[in-house]
């Protein structure tokens, strides 16, 4: 038996930390937007609804979620696309599943900062990998296309971004079709269905629940992404690359000439919060199936 | 008879340029993996001039100066240890903090228990940019703004939720015969915890404890909100002012490359060793 002394002084340290620097901030961001405030010791201003009334009539925050969305949808297609496929072949029964899968997985744990670097260097106009390697195959009019121009820098961040990501998915998935009985797998071999078919009309909905689970997890990343996109644009980042998070860190902390529109800051953080609320519940009633039992 | 022969060396044939492509598929991706790691780190041995004129060449002379100077003129030694230093009290107090409450949790019985833990994962949810603003706000009130210790404390709260959960799945799936043997031996519930639970415990803690430390180390978004001072930078932090300083100075790239190799060996290498732990993890902390 755990005396409820113990409970308690078990569960203070971690509840106190919790509550007074995730739950409490969260709370305190809805107050914050609604007052125009740009410093910490000056006075805050009482705006009400204003920031979002601003916000909604803000040019550069509806391109900020339009590319959010672009992540979203294309970057989701390429992630999962590629995850499946990975968690197919992988579960082929191949040598060197476990090899494959780390290598696959690995650029997650390698610092953002370090994959964009080497991304921007892969997609450098002139001098970049890419164009190198465009140049030495023949293909001179790709080879003189500028990766980093306005119409194109999203695209070459999406690709970097595709590629740690898919890793990360490919092992959730993996994780799960890992789980179903092989025996159903072998049946369907000896039966002739090919790998192919073995994964749609098997690992597929043996394992929806994970998928419904880690398309989820996508859509909370995805909304909230900063970090490599905002590495990946560089100290003179285009707005062609921002997302809303990163038009809230401009605005709130800015880059060599800080805004320190801190209300407004949060309200972006408010309404990407409202969005990942909505996208999550959006996506657990589309997705929704009765769970298999195996 | 001849016909269903042909047909079953047909399905062997194809099962076998499949195998092929499997192989040519997942291997090409892997290798990437390999070619991106090992590209960098030739490149932080070259000369500029030679990174950019022979891309793919490895360097006739490794120039170790390349690290020389990031480590000590580019301000990277401060860095590392500073990144260090924070990381690791950071799991460390992280450890300390939800240990205990991941194990009441688990193995406790007391009204509102699942409440409360459904309370803590939550938290996983929340968008960390939202709390850009508040956390500044909070920290410089605490006079913690701007300070190692500062960022500490943040990560520490910030990595609760995850940590918590996936401790709470190591406690839950230990035996619960062991508890009650302890507990008629004469063991109070704190010498059950101690002695029994949290030893049983120990892969567990030991795996949530890695991934904390490459989550951390690697954490680049509020480091960047609440460090000013270039003498508190991490190192994420100082790559991202290493970028921001060619743009004037012109590109030192092997220099960054070698700052880059400085960031990214240590995870590799944690890597390496427990990869399969690492995922492991993560897919109980994803998938469950």
């Amino acid at each position: 038996m755990i005396r409820p002394r113990m409970v308690i002084a078990f569960l203070a340290p971690a509840l106190l930390l919790y509550l007074g620097l995730l739950v409490f901030p969260s709370v305190q961001a809805f107050y914050i937007s609604l007052f125009k405030t740009s410093g910490f010791s000056d006075s805050m201003q009482w705006v009400g609804l204003g920031n979002y009334i601003a916000l909604w009539n803000d040019k550069v925050f509806w391109l900020s979620l339009l590319n959010m969305v672009m992540i979203l949808v294309v970057g989701g297609v390429c992630v999962f696309g590629l995850a499946f496929v990975f968690t197919m072949l992988l579960s082929s029964g191949l040598w060197g599943k476990k090899l494959f899968r780390a290598l696959i997985f690995m650029p997650n744990v390698i610092a953002v900062t370090a994959i964009t670097t080497f991304w921007s260097f892969v997609f450098m106009p002139r001098y970049g990998l890419l164009t190198s390697v465009l140049k030495s195959v023949g293909l001179d009019s790709l080879a003189s296309v500028s990766w980093t121009a306005p119409e194109n820098v999203f695209w070459s961040m999406l690709v970097g971004l595709v590629w740690i990501s898919s890793g990360f998915f490919t092992i959730l998935i993996l994780a799960g079709a890992d789980k179903v009985p092989t025996d159903m797998f072998e049946a369907a071999r000896l039966e002739g269905a090919s790998q192919l078919q073995i994964f749609r009309f098997i690992t597929v909905p043996m394992i929806w629940d994970v998928i419904v689970i880690t398309m989820v997890l996508w859509c909370i990343q995805a909304i909230k992404i900063m970090e490599f996109p905002y590495a990946f644009g560089g100290p003179n980042i285009s707005q062609d690359v921002y997302t809303p998070a990163i038009y809230l860190y401009i605005m709130g902390f800015g880059q060599r000439d800080p805004v320190y529109a801190l209300g407004y800051a949060t309200a972006i953080g408010v309404a990407m919060f409202a969005v990942t609320i909505a996208a999550v519940l959006a996506m657990r009633a589309c997705l929704k199936r009765e769970p298999l039992e195996f | 008879m001849q016909q269903a022969f042909s047909s079953s060396r047909n399905t062997s044939l194809k099962r076998g340029v499949g195998r092929v492509l499997t192989y040519a598929t997942v291997g090409a991706w892997s290798l990437f993996t390999v070619f991106f790691v090992v590209w960098i780190v030739i490149a932080s041995l070259k000369k500029t001039r030679d990174l950019f004129s022979e891309p793919w060449s490895l360097p006739s002379n490794p120039v170790w100066g390349n690290y020389v100077k990031t480590w000590v003129s580019s301000h990277f030694g401060d860095y590392f240890l500073n990144s260090l230093w924070v990381v690791s009290i950071s799991v460390f107090m992280l450890l300390v903090v939800c240990v205990p409450a991941a194990y009441v949790l688990a193995r406790a019985r007391f009204r509102g228990r699942e409440a409360l833990a459904n309370f803590f994962i939550l938290g996983m949810g929340v968008p960390i940019p939202l709390l850009f603003v508040p956390l500044v706000v909070i920290m410089t009130t605490l006079r913690m703004g701007d300070s190692l210790s500062g960022l500490s404390v943040v990560y520490v709260a910030l990595s609760v939720p995850f940590t918590i959960y996936v401790l709470m799945g190591f406690f839950a799936s230990l035996p619960g015969e062991i508890e009650s043997a302890a507990i008629i031996d004469g063991c109070s519930d704190f010498q059950t915890f101690w002695h029994v639970m949290m030893p049983l415990a120990m892969p567990g803690i030991a795996t949530v404890a890695i991934l904390n430390f490459v989550g951390l180390w690697n954490e680049y978004q509020l480091s960047l909100v609440l460090i000013n001072s270039p003498e508190n930078r991490t190192l994420s932090l100082g790559i991202y002012s290493l970028i921001s300083s060619m743009q004037y100075s012109g590109g030192d790239w092997p220099g960054l490359f070698a700052g880059i190799t400085i960031v990214m060996v240590p995870t590799i290498i944690m890597f390496v060793a427990m990869s399969e732990r690492m995922i492991s993890g993560i897919t109980m902390g994803g998938v469950k």
